[in-house]
């Protein structure tokens, strides 16, 4: 039993905007959300940061109160992409989220005051596990069928779209919400700070000059449902989920192998899933961190994938900085609104292409017709997931 | 149809690559400790070194699996409740003491939840579909779940597995975090799961996040797979206090110890009790947590 994944609902918060809208907007305008942090752990960096504290999210979007920031830009994304749907129990409806740190942004703060010496609140604890965050989202939602946290680092989302449309394909749910959300933490800059794979500067994926990412946080989500959900819910699709994979690239715990081998598995089978050849592709919404590693193994691997016919391609971290968990949600989004509007949604910051594979992203917002999207997003531990998104 | 292959654990007891744990399983007492394996017979020392106690044990676990199939693994599916706690925690202290900004990145990189699928995978050389679920007290059955679909997708030798490991700092949570009846501690079950046949089938995994009515979800569940839960002939709890004592129950955390994926263990037992016995079906219910119930059917093919 085979059925079309339809997408009948999207939502997103990032620093490009507080919604689909706004984001969209921001894109059309190539106004990038980067900007200078304004956290005493991030003050140091570009960062792609939602200038709203935890408390004035939860007053502006009338959210629930005791929550990290990755369970509330959840909820804030979760909500819009459900808003003009209803539960209905013949409609068995899931959420799967892809978060890394989960709730992470408010207990390292109290497991610093316990490293001080100071009183800790135990109690704000209990928002860490990832899991504890989708539950408060799909809470917010009312949802209680089904709920599930991925963690598949950068590969986060990505890879809960893919698990929400093969649970639909195999009619374990009939329409699922599905997506991820990651909240800055002084954690997460830490650490890729330790990594040494910042830039100091705009982030510039696939230009040869580029040094590192940005990071940045968010969340998106969108809404799946099948032929028999769609037939009750009478929505009008915005597009369609065809492709899906992923693989491992098994090289190293955070670098990708020089070849993209493990990219060119999940791009070759998302195509095969999807049934199409790579000619068939209109629009790469690539990985594209910007980091030197990432962009070279990904431009070889778009080169042993599409060979010579390389299609329009860009990465719009440039805009949203990287997201992590968050990411594969959002530029899900960003190729659903390719498709919508028949635009190609530029590369910010690119002048020159790497020597080694030459290869030149989208430098304007360009018109064109686009059925097909391929969107990559690669992990740590080697976790690489493609998507396909498709024209109705 | 899917069918149990092999599955080894590594927890308080001596049931890491053992024909049937049964020969050496009891009820712990408040001393004991983890059994660990030679870890040098499945992990090279270099990376042995760097590596924190929940990827040994989820590594040397999916190792023995590995050695018990004749092809690689088709899918590889884990699930961890909290991740790795002991490289969070060492990144976490490094960064509030170290001054200046040179931080070694190591536990950076090894404290995401997904390092223990990607270890394996990295480890076995494996490209396949490596997924990570973490979703509290429900990981290991919603790993198992998509393990599942993937058998029934058409892969072979599919890996399934849950991990988790216990810090001190968890103890200072009891009653915030989680209401632990013992302390918490570590463990680690993998198993491949495959269309080939093999003396136990996996019927059926279930998953309910707001279970109101145990009993009636359990005789759902049963019901869709066509028996009666007067036909159980073990169950395997979390928490006794649900069933009567007439209902040959069996409370896994009393030989697992408490951590989140300990439900991965009484599977472990559940399998390994239906080897030894002249038995039919085993039923695994984790009712750890709260209106969170998880729910696994095992059935003895000869029988």
């Amino acid at each position: 039993m085979s059925t079309k994944i339809y997408i009948t609902g999207y939502g997103a918060i990032a620093a490009l905007g507080n919604n689909v809208a706004e984001i969209k907007a921001s894109l059309f305008a190539q106004k990038t959300g980067i900007r200078q942090g304004e956290k005493p752990y991030s003050e140091k960096y570009k960062v792609g940061e939602i200038r709203f504290s935890n408390a004035e999210l939860i007053e502006h979007f009338d959210l629930k109160n005791d929550a990290s920031r990755t369970a509330l830009l959840g909820m804030v994304a979760a909500k819009e992409a459900f808003k003009n749907h209803v539960l209905h129990p013949d409609i068995r409806t899931g959420l799967i989220s892809g978060t890394s740190v989960g709730g992470m942004d408010v207990s390292e703060k109290e497991y610093l005051k316990f490293l001080n010496g100071e009183v800790d609140n135990k109690e704000v604890y209990r928002n860490h596990p990832s899991g504890t965050t989708t539950q408060q989202i799909a809470a917010s939602l009312g949802i209680d069928a089904y709920f599930n946290t991925i963690s598949t680092a950068c590969s986060s989302a990505t890879n809960a779209i893919m698990m929400g449309a093969r649970l639909i394909q195999s009619g374990q749910l009939d329409r699922v919400i599905v997506g991820g959300t990651d909240g800055l933490s002084q954690f997460t800059i830490a650490g890729f700070n330790s990594l040494m794979i910042f830039d100091e500067e705009w982030c510039r994926p696939f230009d040869e000059t580029r040094k590192g990412l940005n990071l940045g946080e968010g969340a998106g989500f969108i809404v799946l449902e099948g032929e028999n959900s769609l037939s009750k819910t009478a929505k009008t699709p915005l597009a369609l989920v065809t492709g899906w994979s992923n693989a491992c690239d098994a090289y190293h715990q955070t670098a990708s192998s020089p070849d993209g081998s493990g990219a060119v598995l999940s791009m070759t089978e998302a195509l095969s899933v999807a049934g199409l050849q790579a000619s068939h592709i209109d629009y790469v919404n690539a990985h594209g961190t910007a980091t030197p590693n990432n962009d070279l193994s990904e431009s070889h691997a778009l080169i042993r994938v599409f060979g010579e016919q390389v299609p329009p391609f860009s990465s719009t971290k440039s805009y949203t900085g990287h997201t992590l968990a968050a990411s594969g949600g959002i530029e899900a989004i960003i190729s659903i609104l390719s498709i919508q509007e028949g635009i190609l949604f530029p590369n910010l910051n690119f002048s020159t292409s790497i020597a080694e594979t030459n290869l030149t992203p989208i430098l304007t917002v360009t018109k064109a017709p686009v059925t097909h999207v391929l969107s990559n997003a690669f992990g740590f531990g080697g976790n690489n997931s493609t998507l396909i998104f498709s024209k109705i | 149809m899917a069918f149990i292959h092999s599955i080894t654990s590594i927890a308080h007891q001596d049931t890491f690559a053992k024909k049937n744990i049964w020969d050496t399983i009891s009820i712990l007492d408040e001393t004991s400790s983890l059994v660990h394996p030679d870890y040098k017979e499945y992990i090279a020392p270099a990376a042995l070194r760097r590596l924190s106690p929940i990827l040994r044990m989820a590594i040397a676990a999916s190792n023995y699996c590995q050695t018990t199939c004749d092809s690689p693994f088709e899918a590889i599916s884990v699930g961890t409740a909290l991740g790795c706690l002991t490289d969070t925690e060492k990144f976490l202290k490094t960064i509030h003491t170290t001054s200046g900004s040179i931080l070694s990145p190591t536990a950076f990189i090894q404290s995401t939840h997904n390092t223990i699928a990607g270890q394996i995978s990295l480890e076995l050389k494996n490209h396949a579909y490596n997924m990570t679920h973490t979703q509290n007290s429900l990981s290991f059955e919603l790993a198992l779940h998509d393990a599942l679909l993937c058998v029934n997708a058409g892969k072979s030798n599919v890996l399934a597995g849950a991990a988790d490991e216990a810090i001190d700092f968890l103890n200072r949570l009891n009653d915030s975090l989680i209401h632990a009846p013992v302390a918490f501690t570590s463990g680690a079950t993998f198993l491949v799961v495959d269309q080939k046949t093999s003396p136990i089938e996996l019927l059926a995994v279930d998953l309910h996040f707001s279970a109101t009515n145990y009993k009636d979800s359990i005789s759902k569940f049963l019901k869709q797979n066509g028996v009666l839960f007067t036909e159980m002939d073990a169950v395997f709890v979390a928490n006794n206090a649900d069933f009567s004592p007439q209902e040959n129950v069996v409370n896994y955390i009393n030989y697992s110890g408490f951590y989140h994926t300990a439900s991965a263990f009484g599977m472990h037992m559940a399998h390994d009790w239906l080897l030894k016995e002249d038995k039919k079906y085993a039923l695994i219910v984790n009712n750890l947590v709260a209106d969170k119930l998880g729910l696994i059917l095992l059935k003895k093919t000869n029988k």
